[in-house]
């Protein structure tokens, strides 16, 4: 591939690289896995780069091949044992105004989302992102009205776990 | 949810990951990836590699001239031909599937076509096994029909029994090793896609 190919790539995912990190810091638990998949993200992101035309921009283009790697093409296991680390579960948080409360339920709170499977992982991470239930269900490849329904549930789920 | 709507302000505010270099990135580019569709394609060219070799090479001919069942030549020569094209149909098979895997695709339709991709392999060891089995059975009867030695033997009802039993003792240790040895290669590989694959078409039920 040419060197302004790679060139261009390379400023596109620097500038872009905290969407990695955020999959990053869902699916794993300690900062070599968190390195280990970013690197595995990088390169699938660059073998499926001759194909991104720009009919997109790059960012939503790459949480998808991002977060495909992450749950399907990734080869070691990512799943979080259930009783997570409380220091492991909150690794790279770092509160700019600091809020004791608010740090501690931000905690509880990654936390839970780490006691979660993988597709559901994915769809907070869209929600998270602020992405609508069209883009959801497209990237995941479901109905959009199951992508509502389970997006609900996964609401519960996470309540249940907060407040068992 | 209160505590939701918390973390998406402190998701879409803080982003306190150390940030890379676009030196680190390219750095990056050039290691080895180890994602399953390569270790399925690597896993996929020994088998295809490792079937084919012990299908074409196996020297049927002197086998058979040696056993006096030189009219059984034709034949073999017959399924030597069927045993290219189903190879050669199987490799065009595997590598259209294997084409169509991308990153850049919906999950399901990514788990899909992995799964499909692995499905080819599976079948193309499966028709090496079923062949192997026939191979089995036939060079048993042929040994039967042909071999003065054995046809006397063949009379003998408690011989033949204990020789049917020790080829499918036989057989059966086969698939045994055969099968464990896939469950471990693909069991280990697979199963977080399966589970995952399983979890997205739960969804849509």
């Amino acid at each position: 591939m040419s060197d302004s190919l790679e060139k261009s790539f390379v400023k596109q995912l620097t500038d872009n690289q905290n969407i990695v990190h955020k999959i990053c810091r869902l699916y794993t638990n300690n900062e070599d896995a968190h390195n280990d998949l970013f690197q595995e993200i990088t390169i699938q992101l660059w073998k499926a780069f001759p194909k991104f035309r720009g009919e997109a921009k790059f960012s939503t283009w790459a949480y998808r091949v991002a977060l495909n790697t992450a749950i399907t093409l990734y080869r070691k296991n990512t799943r979080t044992v259930a009783t997570v680390d409380f220091e492991k579960a909150s690794y790279f948080i770092k509160q700019e105004d600091y809020n004791p409360e608010e740090e501690e339920q931000l905690k509880l709170m990654y936390q839970a989302i780490h006691q979660l499977n993988d597709i559901e992982k994915a769809l907070i991470f869209m929600y998270l992102e602020d992405k609508d239930y069209t883009e959801i269900s497209e990237t995941l490849g479901i109905s959009e009205v199951n992508a509502r329904v389970k997006m609900n549930r996964i609401k519960g789920k996470l309540k249940k776990i907060l407040n068992p | 949810m209160e505590e939701l709507d918390l973390l998406k302000k402190d998701w879409n505010k803080n982003n306190p990951f150390p940030q890379l270099q676009e030196m680190d990135i390219y750095k990056m580019l050039h290691k080895k990836s180890s994602s399953i569709v390569k270790w399925i394609l690597i896993i996929s060219i020994l088998e295809v590699t490792l079937w084919t070799a012990i299908s074409f090479c196996f020297n049927t001919d002197e086998y058979l001239i040696k056993n006096h069942s030189e009219f059984m030549i034709p034949y073999f020569k017959v399924l030597t031909v069927v045993n290219f094209i189903v190879t050669a149909v199987f490799i065009y098979l595997f590598y259209k599937n294997y084409r169509t895997i991308s990153a850049t695709n919906a999950t399901k339709k990514l788990m899909a076509d992995i799964v499909r991709t692995r499905r080819t392999v599976k079948y193309y060891v499966g028709y090496n096994l079923g062949m192997m089995v026939l191979s089995a059975i036939s060079g048993f009867v042929m040994a039967i029909m042909v071999n003065p030695k054995i046809q006397e033997l063949s009379h003998n009802t408690k011989a033949m029994v204990i020789a049917i039993v020790i080829m499918i003792v036989f057989l059966l240790i086969f698939f045994g090793v055969a099968a464990l040895f896939y469950y471990l290669i693909y069991g280990t590989l697979m199963k977080r896609l399966y589970r995952n694959y399983n979890e997205l078409k739960k969804i849509d039920l």
